[in-house]
């Protein structure tokens, strides 16, 4: 036993664990100020959000040394046990009472607990545990399909909450599976909609028109004939320069990428107008500056972008701020979801240039960290936490400057809400864990 | 082994793509572009003004004359009424519902917004407010602010001291074109008196407070404060208690008292009569005392007569400028004499007017119809109406040296002109060449066209004193630590030689002693006056009388015109005398009391009251 304890310590990843910490801190301390009412140096009071959010922060840490003693396999084998046990409980939370108007949480005397985030954890092992299963080829339809339902059915779960945030999150294995050989092609078409998407939704929501000879046509009309008559040369380029042996490839392509186009832009000009409702319409045209609702939709993205510009270059200083404490609460939700708020207001732009810097230096080491296991396990599990720890930061932070719509997300070692914390924390403990037996194991 | 290893790059390229970008964003919302940050200001600050209290007024023995009182406005917030809230202010201020309806109405239009506090009741006396303030507190829409009105803890003076009111549309978009910022809709101005003339110093300087708000607005924390700066105080030349005493003189008269300190051209007393009480003026009650003052009562208690009326003949006080002028033109000396021929202008029975101190001191009037013949037509070149161009232009001109015709600049508003006339009147009045002595002789006697008003006879008075000058009066001694300008520091000196004043005085002398001035007479006391009967063709003459005393040394010189009160040794010289022995003596005699009870009791509303 001691001499395994050793090994644990010895063979442990001392960045990771620094940025573990050092992000932690930072993130409590940011989420302290936050939840600052300008009268509690004398009084630590446990019952407050910044007191809840300390014990969930010792109780993280109890759980993860635990982590760290016991022998991963353990972790390992238990993958879909875990899977399945917080799939039943995003079934039994859907029977609770709404609050905000989302069945997301469990109650217990003044902790409230959110399913939905320990399925990111849960979702990584088992996907891990799926890919790296001996006789199981990526390449193999049964495994994609396989892969495709255990993302699938926690979706349509947290869909039913509903929990749009953490549903986007889910987008992220698709890096993982990237990793481990699914086709180039699809981050590509990824990317093709979703600029598709954007000059699509950009066009919606600022109602543009445009004239073909005397007739008016709206805007996101104009583009599918602009994306028809881009088909066609590409087509006629094909026809004419590429050699006829690759000929027949590159036209199945465009076709496959025309009609993917036209169907997104189809698609986006009737969900636009029939399935949205009128506040996500106003969300985009602020979001794209066509309007400015500063007492109404607007609001939340106004108050928050004063608070950050208002930080200019060095910040007003730890638990100085005016805009975006608990004090002042010129910023909803700041000490959740506009919690980037708080560390831009209050250390500028040097302090957030540095959380950026260790955030995405944490994410890079996680994915060297994975890159040097020999465990497959292990690697694909590193590449889905530092893809959902990435997912996170850039919707949240995308949305907390003006660059996304709003969509409810946390930050993840700085958001209220101990599940969060706890399921964040245990991610990177169990990364911590697999990692020091990398020598230990040979699969 | 691995063929996807190498995509892990692709991988750490985007992140490193999205670090870029979102730091960029920041640089620019943080760094380069100063708009959020100066809305972020706008959300979280909140400024207030802090209104300074207005400088009081001290009379010459440094007595308070107006000091401050506290007043309540009462705002409220119309989002902020909850239906319950109804039900206890109505009762509180004993309102009907729709009476409370139309207030939330108009708190809620026009310049008001429902989500700004606006008045609903203004100028609540601090009694008042002390009623109510248990009540204010359980209902959050409605709070009060303080305000300084003010206070009177002598209720004299007020046409000199003048009062303060809200500011109106029209004075606050002046005051706005004129780059005055101070104002807010809801500030008290001067609108007359010294409040007036000196508001720009009771005023003071406004402060202000930057406040943190929070989401709701409440102030959470103070950023920076610079204080008010209070009005200066107004060290005056009035003395309180010849001013209570002079008014008290004057009660149920109309008329004026104008009292000076030759030596320094000092107000010491200003009555204007009818009077008001300044504190009628102050508090909730300013409309209606303000209408009843101003549209109800038909002998105008707001207008200051002693400035403001210019359109009194002087009489026979003028004699004396005609006498002064004659002597020093070299038409007539001391020892001209001539007859009291009625036929030419009235007279009363007196003895021979053979010199000019007999003259005066009867108050001859065809004695002066032939010294201001004899000034118009000095330079006789056989055309009559030339040479009483010639002489009128002449005599004009050493008129005004006296002050008369023009404003003699005192610190009060409104002060009028007066007017003397001169060759261009007449000859829009007349014609030219239509007019020549025989046309404009009434002027000898200080009736005709010649408009004075009561300051300038006191200051003739004065100059009398002096012997040949004197100085702006003014009303404002100190100004806390300013010294006075210099404006009232400078001897203004008629066109008269200074020896021909000693007759004058002398004469002056016996008009009290032996002649028309007896009831100005002061046992302890020399007094040198003038009387003076303006007719009035159906009603009783005006009662006039200038004076200034001792004889020796002027310590003070006066001037009393009452309206519709005979001739001028009836009430005039008495009343006069009073005020002289009160500021000299300090005190009145156990006769003279019982002379100012007399006087004090006397009505002289009417134009035609039976003595």
């Amino acid at each position: 036993m001691k001499h395994r304890n050793l090994s644990v310590w010895r063979n442990i990843d001392k960045p990771l664990v620094l940025f573990y910490i050092i992000l932690s801190i930072i993130g409590y301390l940011i989420m302290f100020s936050s939840s600052f009412k300008g009268s509690e140096f004398q009084d630590f009071v446990w019952n407050s959000n910044y007191g809840k959010q300390l014990i969930w922060l010792f109780l993280t840490s109890f759980l993860g040394i635990v982590i760290l003693l016991i022998d991963g396999n353990l972790i390992k084998n238990s993958s879909y046990l875990i899977y399945g046990v917080i799939i039943f409980l995003l079934f039994i939370v859907l029977l609770m009472p709404p609050l905000k108007g989302a069945r997301s949480w469990f109650y217990f005397s003044g902790f409230s607990f959110q399913p939905s985030e320990l399925i990111k954890l849960a979702l990584s092992l088992a996907l891990a545990k799926l890919l790296s299963d001996v006789g199981s080829k990526f390449q193999d339809f049964k495994t994609k399909l396989k892969a495709f339902l255990l993302i699938i059915i926690p979706s349509i779960l947290i869909a039913l909450q509903p929990d749009p945030g953490t549903m986007l999150v889910f987008t992220c294995f698709v890096f993982v599976l990237y990793r481990e050989g699914l086709s180039g092609n699809f981050l590509l078409v990824g990317l093709f909609t979703v600029l598709i998407a954007i000059v699509g939704i950009f066009l919606k929501a600022s109602n543009s028109v445009f004239y073909i000879g005397e007739t008016m046509v709206s805007g996101i009309v104009f583009f599918g004939f602009f994306l028809i008559i881009g088909f066609i040369f590409s087509f006629l380029i094909i026809r004419y320069f590429v050699l006829p042996r690759y000929r027949k490839q590159k036209i199945r392509s465009l076709i496959l990428i025309g009609i993917l186009g036209l169907s997104i832009s189809g698609g986006i000009n009737v969900v636009y107008d029939s399935v949205f409702k009128d506040r996500h319409r106003t969300r985009f045209q602020i979001m794209f500056g066509i309007k400015e609702d500063r007492q109404g939709a607007g609001y939340n993205i106004y108050q928050a972008l004063s608070a950050v510009g208002s930080g200019e270059g060095f910040g007003k200083g730890f638990l100085k701020g005016t805009l975006s404490n608990d004090k002042y609460k010129h910023v909803p939700e700041q000490n959740t979801d506009f919690i980037f708020c708080v560390l831009a207001e209050e250390l500028g732009f040097m302090g957030s240039l540095i959380f950026i810097i260790l955030y995405l230096s944490m994410l890079v080491r996680i994915i060297a960290v994975a890159e040097r296991q020999r465990s497959k396990f292990t690697r694909i599990y590193g590449y889905c936490v530092s893809g959902i720890l990435f997912f996170h930061f850039m919707i949240n932070i995308a949305m907390v400057i003006g660059l996304a719509p709003v969509i409810g997300i946390p930050l993840p070692f700085f958001s209220k809400g101990g599940s969060a914390i706890l399921s964040f924390g245990l991610m990177i403990f169990i990364m911590l864990r697999l990692d020091a037996e990398r020598k230990v194991v040979l699969r | 082994m691995d063929p996807f290893k190498n995509r892990r790059w692709v991988i750490i390229l985007i992140i490193t793509c999205v670090g870029i970008i979102f730091s960029l964003r920041l640089f620019y919302i943080q760094v380069i572009n100063h708009d959020w940050s100066e809305r972020a200001a706008e959300i979280s600050l909140t400024t207030e003004n802090l209104q300074p209290p207005r400088g009081f007024i001290y009379d010459r023995n440094n007595n308070l004359l107006v000091g401050s009182a506290t007043l309540y406005d009462l705002f409220i917030l119309p989002i902020a009424v909850k239906e319950k809230d109804t039900v206890i202010i109505c009762d509180v201020f004993n309102f009907s519902r729709s009476d409370f309806r139309e207030i939330l109405n108009q708190a809620s239009s026009g310049y008001n917004v429902p989500y700004k506090p606006s008045v609903f009741i203004k100028s609540m006396s601090q009694l008042e407010h002390a009623k109510i303030s248990p009540f204010i507190g359980q209902i959050p829409a409605i709070h009060a602010e303080s305000k300084l009105d003010r206070g009177y803890p002598f209720p004299i003076a007020s046409h000199l001291l003048g009062y303060i009111r809200r500011i109106d549309e029209n004075q606050f978009q002046k005051t706005r074109k004129e780059d005055d910022l101070f104002y807010t809709k809801n500030d008290f101005i001067g609108i007359t008196g010294l409040e007036n003339q000196y508001e720009k110093l009771l005023r003071g300087e406004r402060g202000n407070i930057n406040y943190l708000k929070d989401y709701a607005g409440n102030k959470m924390e103070t950023v920076d404060k610079t204080p008010p700066k209070a009005g200066k105080s107004l060290l005056i030349t009035l003395d309180a208690k010849l001013q209570k005493l002079g008014e008290d003189l004057m009660k149920n008269k109309i008329g004026s008292i104008v009292a000076l300190e030759p030596s320094t051209g000092e107000v010491l007393a200003m009555i204007s009569a009818p009077s008001y009480n300044p504190s009628l003026l102050t508090g909730r009650n300013f409309a209606n005392e303000f209408k009843n003052l101003k549209q109800n009562d038909s002998l105008k208690p707001l207008i200051n007569r002693p400035v403001y009326n210019d359109k009194y003949r002087p009489g026979s006080i003028f004699k004396l400028v005609q006498a002064l002028i004659a002597l020093d033109e070299g038409v007539i000396t001391k020892e001209t004499g001539f007859v009291c021929n009625k036929n030419t202008i009235g007279c009363h029975n007196h003895e021979k007017p053979n010199s000019l101190l007999k003259a005066i001191k009867h108050s001859c009037n065809p004695y002066f119809f032939h010294v201001y013949k004899r000034l118009i037509m000095k330079n006789s070149n056989g055309n009559i109406f030339e040479t009483s161009r010639l002489g009128l232009g002449i005599w004009e001109e050493k008129v005004k040296s006296f002050g008369f015709g023009s404003p003699l600049g005192i610190d009060l508003p409104d002060e009028k002109s007066g007017f003397i006339p001169n060759v261009e009147f007449y000859d829009r009045w007349y014609g030219k060449k239509r007019w020549a002595f025989s046309t404009i002789y009434s002027n000898s006697i200080g009736e005709g066209e010649i408009g004075v008003s009561p300051i300038q006879m006191a200051n003739l008075a004065a100059i009398i004193a002096n012997k040949g000058f004197y100085y702006t009066p003014h009303v404002v001694k100190k100004i806390e630590d300013e010294e006075l300008s210099n404006k009232y520091k400078i001897k203004h000196f008629t066109d008269v030689e200074e020896n021909h004043f000693e007759i004058i005085t002398k004469a002056m002398n016996e008009v009290v002693n032996n002649g028309t001035g007896r009831n100005a007479r002061i046992d302890s006391i020399e007094v040198c006056g003038k009387t003076g009967t303006v007719e009035n063709k159906n009603f009783n003459d005006h009662s006039v009388f200038i004076s200034f005393a001792p004889m020796s040394k002027p310590k003070i010189a006066i001037a009393v015109y009452v309206e519709y009160g005979t001739w001028g040794s009836k009430w005039a010289a008495p009343i006069a005398s009073l005020m002289m022995e009160k500021y000299i003596n300090g005190k009145l005699s156990e006769k003279s009391y019982q002379k100012m009870l007399e006087i004090q009791q006397s009505v002289i509303l009417n134009k035609n009251t039976k003595f």
